[in-house]
């Protein structure tokens, strides 16, 4: 009696694929595969006890990989995920599908070698602890991509149709042997469980000629003074070889602005370099994908490892035009979704473009949207007061410069020719407040709010007027002064927040009341 | 685009709440007294005139005085059927405007010198993490009150508020 219970409640339960087996000691494998060829050829006579300790870090990790295979199953009832877990203190987590906003599946190298995907099921839950993450480690690609469709279309399918048959995409996969074609190409088909082939519509896919914009972006240049500080070792070592050298004498003598001008080139080609290596790993056969359904995204990206990433698109509350001074001196931009119930890790934005010419990330902007008018939009300048505060703080900032000099000239007996030289920082203070205010905008569409603001991280937030969840109206007393303030619609997706900087007062008010009808209304004084 | 001017919240906080910032203020000045007389006087990390002594006094003394007075005239707060509106600061002036629809949240707060004079904070907080609405120094009774009754509208509310 229990038993038949037992099997009815096992009916549906699905495993992780066998050869994630394979995963755990082939990491380790190639963790100690130096010690390993060391002991080949060494022998270990006198070194043996640490052969056994090497031995139980490649069995260990088997031993928990065995474990955890056995003991990790899944399965999808009507409207709910499940995932077991456990061998002594069973633990089972369930999610309800239409809960499901994002779906990953990373991959890297191992994974790719054996057909595995991970998956990585979003339900936008707070919690951020391991034990309630829904993860599964791994499927084959192909089941993988399976299970993303049936969350991702399941999700709207169980409010519409209940009692969706149980079809297992695990035996038929296996049985027909597919599956490890799919792990690498650019194949954009995606089969489903039911055995349909949807075929994606492709928005953008990468042009390699878009690694010329690497350098021009700050990720980039983190990337590449990441790369810098990870070698340093090796750089001091190769600084200790040449110094001394004849190459040391021959700089000595060549005259300063020339030693200056080779150092700045090096470092120039580098960083390039290094951006641009960067930018091919993470970006590598970047495809944006919509499916015929027009109901989610698909993105993948990776050269070694890769990653796609499943956005429902309902989930999707506008979009981050980033344009950083580098890419939008270069005409280009990237992409971001705004989206809820990304973990707080990627703070809530998901790449949709990396960076592109600027013409690509409007055109795919747009088909995203499924509206023109973010992006096409006239912006509306915020006003003279705006332009005054932008001009004073960056004057003042650069004020402090030349002052300190003076101090220095009289108080240390610092050169006095450092001071006019150093007011050459006015006119880049005055250039960058130029640029700081005509990067202020804002403009309201039917649908969305579009607010810019930025110079060196300037970016232009289009947020769906219906994702706002309140209002956040600042007014230093500098501001009070003036007549305006800083403008905040704050949201549950991307950062949060997006600010509108400088808005005269009347004007912010106005922006509110109509992108949120009725919300402030109430709270307005009766015009005088 | 009239010139639009929010008005204040209706209701302000107790009357009770300047005593509350002034004993955390007070609080603060004492500590900030302690650290300056053992950086200068008890170690002798470095030398500092007596005038600063003075100056210290009379910025601590017109904070005192100044802050809470302000405060009380800016600090507000309204919750209507189909909104929370608070004001708060004193020299930066924030106010943030809430849907009632979108309310996730609503904490009830009571710090020890709080609990002392029976006043209490209130958070209301939404799906975001920028905008949590928090009323500070409310009467105990009233702070109570205006939690049932967003406990109550909130709850009414259909959706889950993202």
């Amino acid at each position: 009696m229990t038993e038949a219970r037992e099997l009815q409640r096992a009916a549906g339960w699905r495993r992780l694929d066998s050869r994630m087996l394979l995963v755990h000691p082939v990491n380790e494998l190639i963790r100690f595969l130096p010690l390993v060829i060391g002991f080949f050829f060494v022998g270990s006579s006198q070194e043996g006890s640490s052969l056994y300790w090497h031995i139980g870090g490649i069995a260990v990790p088997i031993l928990l990989g065995i474990m955890r295979f056995a003991t990790t199953s899944f399965r999808i009832t009507g409207s709910q995920i499940e995932l077991r877990r456990g061998l002594i203190s069973r633990n089972v987590l369930t999610a309800p599908i239409d809960r499901v906003r994002t779906v990953e599946l990373t991959a890297s190298p191992i994974h790719r070698i054996l057909g595995l995907a991970k998956v990585k099921i979003g339900t936008g839950s707070a919690s951020k602890s391991g034990s309630e993450k829904l993860e599964l480690d791994s499927l084959r690609g192909h089941d993988a991509r399976a299970l993303r469709v049936e969350l991702l279309h399941r999700s709207r399918e169980v409010s519409e149709v209940s009692g969706v048959s149980e079809d297992s995409g695990v035996s038929t996969s296996s049985t027909a042997g597919t599956g490890s074609t799919t792990g690498t190409g650019s194949t954009t088909r995606t089969g489903s469980t039911t055995g349909a082939l949807i075929d994606d519509i492709v928005l953008l896919r990468l042009d390699p000629a878009w690694v010329r914009y690497a350098p021009l972006t700050t990720s980039g240049l983190l990337i590449a003074f990441g790369a810098l500080a990870a070698t340093n070792s090796f750089l001091a070592r190769l600084v200790n070889d040449v110094n001394g050298s004849e190459l040391t004498t021959r700089v000595k003598e060549s005259p300063v602005w020339l030693s200056v001008l080779v150092g700045l080139v090096i470092v120039i080609v580098v960083i390039s370099v290094l951006s641009a290596l960067g930018y091919i790993l993470t970006n590598w056969g970047f495809t944006l994908s919509r499916d015929r359904n027009g109901r989610s995204f698909h993105i993948r990206r990776g050269l070694l490892t890769t990653r796609e990433t499943s956005l429902d698109k309902e989930r999707v509350r506008g979009l981050e035009i980033h344009e950083p001074l580098g890419l939008r001196l270069a005409g280009a931009g990237h992409l971001s979704a705004i989206v809820t119930g990304l973990d707080r890790r990627s703070r809530g934005s998901s790449p949709l473009v990396p960076p592109a010419p600027t013409a690509v990330v409007v055109g795919v902007g747009e088909a995203v949207l499924e509206e023109t008018g973010p992006f096409t939009a006239a912006l509306l300048p915020h006003g003279p007061a705006a332009r005054r505060r932008r001009y004073a703080r960056a004057l003042s900032g650069a004020a402090v410069l030349p002052a300190f000099l003076v101090v220095g000239w009289l108080a240390w007996d610092w050169p006095p020719w450092l001071v006019p030289v150093s007011l050459l920082v006015f006119v880049a203070a005055t250039a960058l407040a130029r640029d700081r205010y005509a990067g202020l905008g804002h403009a309201l569409t039917s649908k969305y709010l579009i607010v810019r603001s930025g110079s060196f991280r300037g970016r232009r937030d289009a947020l769906q007027r219906s994702g706002i969840i309140g209002w956040n109206i600042r007014q230093s007393w500098f501001q009070k002064r003036v007549g305006v303030v800083r403008l905040t619609a704050t949201t549950s997706a991307g950062k949060q927040a997006y600010t509108a900087y400088d808005l005269s007062e009347g004007v912010a008010i106005a922006l509110a009341d109509e992108a949120v009808p009725g919300l402030l209304r109430q709270f307005l004084r009766a015009a005088s | 685009m009239t010139d639009l001017q929010l008005r204040d919240p209706v209701h302000r906080v107790s009357t009770k709440a300047p005593v509350l910032w002034v004993c955390l203020a007070l609080g603060q000045a004492i500590i900030g007294a302690v650290v300056l007389w053992l950086v200068t006087g008890r170690w002798n990390w470095f030398s500092m005139p007596w005038w600063v002594w003075v100056l210290y006094v009379v910025v601590a003394l017109t904070y005192l005085v100044l802050m809470p007075m302000i405060r009380y005239r800016v600090h507000r707060w309204e919750s209507t059927e189909t909104a929370v509106f608070i004001q708060t600061g004193w020299l930066t002036l924030e106010r943030r405007i809430a849907p009632m629809s979108r309310v996730q949240t609503v904490d009830f707060e009571q710090g020890a010198i709080s609990r002392i004079v029976g006043l209490a904070s209130v958070t209301v907080t939404t799906a975001s993490a920028a905008g949590p609405l928090k009323i500070h120094g409310l009467d105990k009774d009233v702070a109570q009150r205006l939690v049932d009754e967003l406990t109550r509208r909130t709850q009414a509310e259909p959706g889950d508020a993202t």
